[in-house]
């Protein structure tokens, strides 16, 4: 009984501040919605664009010291933070390039961006866990509007197929982390990850218990990043899904769950590092390797995307392995770069219309040098950005995450990180190759809107600038991952 | 000051290399030209400020190359040495430029041509004014680079092309040795830069590099590798045969990179080197052989050309064996000397042997020729007056510089030496001879071209005249103004000069009226006979008067001709040790030594004109009566077809080998073929996998999973 | 505390499963004596939401009886969650008071946007 009145006490609500009002942005905007109807689905669009822009002002007008509330069931620190406004950027780029779309596609419906505002209250709870059960709502939130999303499409087979799969795996892989939580409960007698640590902390060796615990969650959310072999979803989702709702499963909740699985790892289990770190190992070079090779044979651009976004994935989880500040800082920056460079390429396949439909095959992007020069260009140096070429970002990400890794020794990791990154290159390559060298088709449809012009040269304007001052986004990438560790 | 003489060509190669299209042909020549020129004018200023006022300074650019104890700067190294350089580079430059304008006004890539010749003219002038081994380096190639591109300028022929890659691949065997040289001086002194090096050199006179356990002189294997570099592009024995092919490219191409400077790169080098080079006696050796083979060698085979470019070519071999040999005894001031009246000399002789060529519709085959001297009499004077200075007859520029590396070399009094000497005697006399062959032929006789091509035979174009009467004053004046300077002695310098002056002042008055002679020329031949017998004889006479006016004044050494002795000229930037200054006893040499080269001129002259103009069947029958030695020279002793059989055909057999057995057959089949078949089966089998069906997803799923638990528990073992 | 113990806690428990069996068998028993019984057909078949319980289960269906089923199940837990809260009110005090108006709020919004929707009409 006493337990309660300790909530009672501690009912500070400031660091929450931001949560509160998406949620309730997000209540308004749909009460608001259901008022006016499916007309005022533009407005809606940006009015959400603004009320994410707004959470990320009050999450920077936070104080962002360590800080625990609600009697231990949220954790607001500079990780968090940082992490936050990542998501938020995510979501508003993949909200912006979503407006034009949808009445492109006949699926102008105001519930959109509401589903995209709740997913992100879901991702941003996520971010902030500090209790399995905290996690678990943030998870399901997120991921209940993204199932929706999935199959917003509802008259098109492909996507409503894609809603349905990706409910049904999800629903199973939620199941395997609730069942982790459960047998995690059970060994530690806690819920609460500060509890769980010091439990495991405490222990002499690590029993089985907690290990299948952690295998269990470590599943759970390896679906939610998709790494292989919980991947099997991604390229069905992401062909299947709208070109919006793919460009936004291929932003952003990657983010939030890589960060969730980051203080999962790094502060409850610090304990089993040991064991994670063959876990995660075999994840990270599992994902590599697929998200290499899957990709050679595809030819649809989503599926391709999805295999780089498996790949991606892959070399993200080199930093965790390493297990150091130095590799969680790696991943939040290589997590961003991963971002923006997605973001922009989605721009193009946005804009990838013919005869007022979507085309989705790589051989569409032939000739596009000639037809828009300035997309094509764009579109060229993202995807070398993305085979890790330098100068550009895309290098600099892939390069920091090996070095972490090369400095606690994982040499093989590392070398088959950039033996796998060497394949890759090949299917981007192929991508350049055909809209510089094909054969010309047919141009695409009409002129690009503003917002998917604004993301596309904004994004190919980081890939280009980062080399210019690294520092700027990796000192405060590192010091965000600094606090995971020493609170 | 020195950045505009360096930078300048840069720009314009910049603009018109970038912007090429939108400012036309007009403004390409116009940017190219006026870039050059204010570079020119720029390093006549530097030429005034560094060697009249002494103030040698090093311009800090940039680091370039910071790597543990390793540190290379871009710098500009403004010192005697390499504003003479600069000077040459940019006049003569100046002039090919403006030449260029009318020599390829027919040709469709104007712009691509200026903007070649001035990113040559860049890194010519960056190889000279380096202040460290790397930057060198980077002209060396970049000259290199601006060559090929050159010679291929014309790259619908073949032959251009195949003459590119050869002057290309032939020079990587050169630059292969400068890059150990430099890789050697790194090991030695623990840094490339010139000061550090020249400052420690005599402390490691008595170093050794240990070899594959054997010792060997550590400065002479840096020097020899410096060397081989030097070898290489300045086209000497052994290296030598993509020169001549270079001709294959524009005329200008061969006046300004083949004939005036980029060949000097390699003299340059020694002479730059020259601190290191006195305590390597072995290498100078080496040098001084090379110079005297490729002198007399080059001049063999240019007895016997028909190509008028080649024979320049071939002449212009033997005078860098000259400089060559004349660096090889230490005399450095010479070499440069000769490297200076040479550059506007030859330059003049291309550039005239171009004029030729454009009159003549393309024709380099002197036997094509002949009999245009009417129709074209100011290429013809001009092409006189760059003869005179090449075979040596006083007062043109060669005379001086010959004279004096050649009483240099007699000064030795080595073994290596009296042979350089000798043969370079010799050579003398083929040079005079071969160069009044090719005046002869391509001017006199009876027209051997056809009608239509003598019927268009025209003058050239101001454009093209301008500078090559420009040249013709360097041609003229170079030898006396600069030799004291570069080769004159506080003690005797001040009585050659008054000498000189001498000479020059009475030849000055005669050489205008014998100009006013040839100019309006309209008696034929044998007003020309007459012409050149009247010439030397007023050549003897100057030489009279000279040696009258020497004993005269040899009291009047003075004070202010001390200002220009070679010590105060070239101060620290020329290192000879007090016991090898062959200069300096170079005016003491006696009478005959002094004569000898210049009698031998006036021999070939001589002999050429009987050849080739009394008795026009001589030539025939001495070819038959010589046919072996003549066959060896025509086919430039062998070398072309002894390096095919020796290293070229080897080497295609073994690279046809390795491409399809080594390359086709093991490294493709499985590296990258191999690799990507796999990568395509891989990837065929995952897609396979990715069947849609939703339960084969989850079953992934959960296999997997099991399989992560199964790892824990057989790999840990623990019980539970 | 004793395994017996432990029981006893359990014991109204059980009191309350014997009385409810005895109630509703009272009550069958007692229909089954005086009521009336007149069985057909469709008195006997198995009772469904207004469809046919024994074809073919892939079969068209209209989905709003779905929807109701959902807003059913929705609000019977509203009722499920605010019995526990009403009672230990006085114990969580101001924050269990909020937090409970906070969930309430949200699901009004949720049955807002059904009622504009037009969730709740049935043609």
């Amino acid at each position: 009984m006493t337990d309660i009145y300790t909530v009672i006490t501690d009912f500070n609500l400031v660091p929450l501040i931001p949560e509160i009002f998406m949620a309730l942005f997000a209540m308004g905007l749909l009460i608001v919605g259901v008022s006016q109807g499916n007309r005022s689905t533009s407005v809606i669009c940006w009015a959400s664009v603004a009320g994410l822009a707004i959470t990320a002002l009050l999450i920077m007008g936070l104080d962002w010291q360590h800080k625990i509330i609600l009697n231990g069931m949220f954790v607001f620190d500079e990780f968090a933070g940082f992490m936050k406004l990542l998501v938020l950027l995510g979501l508003m780029a993949s909200l912006a390039l979503s407006v034009r779309y949808l009445a492109q596609e006949g699926i102008e419906r105001f519930e959109y961006p509401v589903l995209v505002v709740m997913s992100g209250v879901g991702m941003m709870m996520m971010l902030s866990a500090n209790n399995m059960l905290t996690l678990y709502v943030g998870l399901e939130l997120q991921s209940l509007a993204l199932y929706v999303l999935a199959a917003f499409h509802r008259n098109a087979v492909r996507s409503a197929e894609a809603g349905l799969k990706y409910f049904v795996l999800g629903a199973l892989s939620s199941g395997m982390l609730l069942f982790g939580i459960s047998l995690l409960y059970g060994f530690t007698g806690s819920i609460d990850f500060g509890a769980i640590g010091a439990s495991l902390l405490a222990a002499d060796s690590i029993s089985f218990g907690p290990i299948f615990a952690l295998v269990f969650i470590v599943a759970g959310l390896a679906f939610k990043i998709s790494a292989v072999p919980f991947h099997m979803w991604t390229p069905d989702v992401y062909q299947g899904a709208p070109e919006s709702v793919t460009a936004l499963f291929a932003i952003v909740p990657k983010v939030a769950a890589m960060g969730l699985l980051m203080r999962l790892l790094f502060e409850p289990f610090a304990a089993m590092a040991d064991q994670w770190g063959q876990i995660i190992y075999f994840l990270s070079l599992a994902s590599m390797l697929v998200g290499a090779f899957g990709g050679i044979a595809q030819l649809s651009i989503k599926r391709l995307i999805a295999y780089s976004s498996i790949g991606n994935m892959g070399y993200a989880l080199i930093g965790i392995v390493a297990g150091t500040p130095q590799g969680a800082g790696a991943v939040i920056v290589y997590l961003l770069i991963y971002m923006i460079m997605t973001a922009g390429v989605f721009a193009v396949i946005l804009s990838m219309r013919r005869n007022g439909a979507a085309v989705e095959w790589i051989g569409d992007l032939a000739g596009l040098s000639k037809s828009n020069p300035v997309m094509a260009y764009a579109m060229a140096i993202l995807l070398f950005s993305m085979a890790g070429i330098p100068p550009m970002a895309g290098f600099f990400g892939k390069i920091l995450v090996f070095q972490a890794a090369v400095a606690e020794g994982y040499y093989v990791l590392s070398v088959l990180g950039v033996v796998s990154s060497v394949v890759a290159a090949y299917y981007y390559l192929r991508v350049i190759k055909v809209m510089f060298f094909d054969e010309a088709a047919d141009p695409f449809d009409g002129r690009t809107p503003f917002a998917r012009r604004a993301v596309l040269l904004i994004s190919t304007a980081f890939v280009l600038a980062f080399i210019l001052k690294p520092s700027l986004i990796v000192e405060s990438a590192q010091s965000a991952a600094l606090s995971l560790f020493f609170g | 000051m020195e950045l505009v003489a360096v930078f300048t060509p840069f720009i314009a190669f910049l603009v018109v290399g970038l912007f090429g299209r939108s400012i036309g042909d007009r403004g390409a020549q116009f940017i190219t030209c006026a870039g050059v020129i204010l570079a020119a004018l720029a390093s006549v200023v530097l030429f005034d400020e560094v060697i009249l006022k002494h103030q040698a300074y090093t311009t800090l650019l940039a680091p370039w190359v910071v790597a543990g104890n390793f540190s290379v700067n871009w710098a500009l190294r403004i010192d005697q040495l390499s504003v003479v350089m600069m000077c040459v580079i940019n006049i003569v430059s100046a002039c090919v430029h403006v030449y260029s304008i009318g020599y390829m006004s027919h040709d469709p890539a104007k712009r691509r041509f200026m903007a070649y010749l001035s990113l040559f003219t860049f890194a010519m002038l960056m190889l000279v004014s380096a202040d460290n081994l790397l930057q060198l380096f980077f002209g060396w190639e970049g000259v290199g680079l601006a060559s090929y591109l050159l010679i291929g300028f014309w790259n619908h022929k073949p032959s251009a092309n195949a003459a590119a890659i050869k002057a290309f691949v032939v020079n990587r065997v050169g630059d292969f040795g400068l890059a150990l040289g430099t890789m050697g001086v790194f090991l030695l002194f623990g840094t490339i830069g010139f000061d550090a090096i020249f400052e420690q050199a005599p402390t490691y006179k008595d170093a050794y590099f240990t070899i594959l356990g054997h010792d060997f002189h550590a400065l002479t294997v840096i020097c020899l590798l410096l060397f081989m570099g030097a070898v290489g592009k300045s086209a000497q024995l052994g290296l030598h045969t993509w020169l001549p092919d270079a001709m294959e490219g524009p005329t200008p191409v061969s006046a300004l990179i083949h004939a005036a400077t980029m060949v000097t790169a390699g003299v340059f080098l020694v002479a730059r080197f020259s601190p290191v080079f006195e305590y390597a006696p072995t290498a100078l050796m080496v040098v001084t052989v090379f110079g005297g083979l490729t002198a007399f060698v080059a001049a063999t085979i240019g007895m016997t050309q028909f190509d008028i470019k080649r024979v320049i070519a071939y002449s212009t071999m033997s005078q860098l064996g000259y400089m060559f040999f004349a660096l090889g005894v230490s005399a450095y001031g010479a070499a440069m000397f000769h490297l200076v009246t040479h550059a506007f000399f030859k330059a003049l002789l291309f550039l005239g042997a171009g004029s030729v060529i454009h009159a003549m519709s393309d024709e380099q085959d002197m036997r094509n020729m002949g009999g245009i001297f009417k129709k074209i009499p100011t290429t013809y004077a001009l092409m006189w007056i760059g003869s005179l200075a090449l075979a040596g007859i006083p007062p043109f520029a060669g005379y001086f510089s010959k004279d004096i590396v050649l009483e240099a070399a007699w000064a030795d009094h080595s073994w290596f030496g009296n042979m350089a000497f000798w043969l370079g005697i010799a050579a003398a006399f083929m040079t005079a001879f071969y160069t009044w062959r090719m005046l002869l032929m391509t001017f006199h006789g009876t027209p051997r071209a056809s009608k239509k091509v003598m019927d268009h035979v025209h003058e050239s174009p101001p454009v093209m005249l301008v500078p090559l009467a420009v040249l013709a004053l360097g041609a003229v004046f170079a030898g006396w103004g600069l030799h004291s300077g570069f080769v004159g002695s506080a003690h005797h310098g001040g009585v050659e000069e008054h000498g000189v002056e001498a000479v020059h002042h009475e030849m000055s008055e005669d050489h205008a009226s014998g100009e006013r002679g040839v100019g309006g020329h309209d008696t034929g031949d044998q007003s020309v006979t007459k012409q050149i017998a009247q010439n030397i004889e007023v050549i003897e006479h100057g030489i009279k008067a000279a040696e009258n006016q020497i004993i005269v004044e040899a009291e009047e050494a003075s004070y202010e001709v001390e200002a220009w002795a070679k010590e105060n000229f070239w101060q620290k930037a020329l290192y000879v040790l007090p016991e090898n200054d062959t200069v300096e006893q170079a005016h003491s040499a006696p009478f005959w030594v002094k004569k000898l080269p210049l009698l031998m001129g006036v021999l070939g002259i001589a002999l050429a004109y009987i050849a080739y103009m009394l008795l026009p069947a001589l030539p025939g029958a001495v070819t038959r009566v010589f046919r072996p030695i003549h066959t060896l020279l025509f086919n430039k002793w062998f070398f072309d077809e002894l390096y095919d059989a020796l290293f070229v055909k080897p080497l295609l057999d073994m690279g046809t080998i390795f491409a399809e057995k080594g390359d086709r057959g093991t490294v493709d089949r499985f590296g990258p073929d191999g690799g990507a078949a796999l990568s395509q089966k891989i990837a065929r089998g995952l897609s396979r996998f990715q069947s849609g069906y939703v339960y084969q997803y989850a079953f992934t799923m959960m296999i997997a999973l099991i399989g992560i638990v199964s790892w824990f528990v057989f790999r840990n073992g623990q019980g539970f | 505390m004793a395994p017996q113990d432990f029981l006893i806690q359990y014991l109204p428990i059980l009191i309350f499963i014997a009385v409810a069996s005895a109630v509703s068998a009272g009550m069958i028993i007692m229909s089954l004596l005086a009521g009336p019984a007149k069985p057909d057909s469709e008195k006997l078949s198995a009772y469904e939401c207004g469809f046919d319980a024994f074809t073919d289960a892939r079969n068209k269906f209209d989905v709003r009886f779905y929807l109701v089923t959902l807003l059913f199940i929705i609000f019977d837990l509203e009722i499920a969650f605010l019995f526990p809260w009403a009672i230990s009110l006085k114990e969580i005090g101001l924050f269990g008071f909020w937090s409970m108006m906070a969930f309430l709020g949200v699901l009004t919004v949720g049955f807002v946007y059904e009622w504009k929707k037009g969730g709740l009409e049935w043609e």
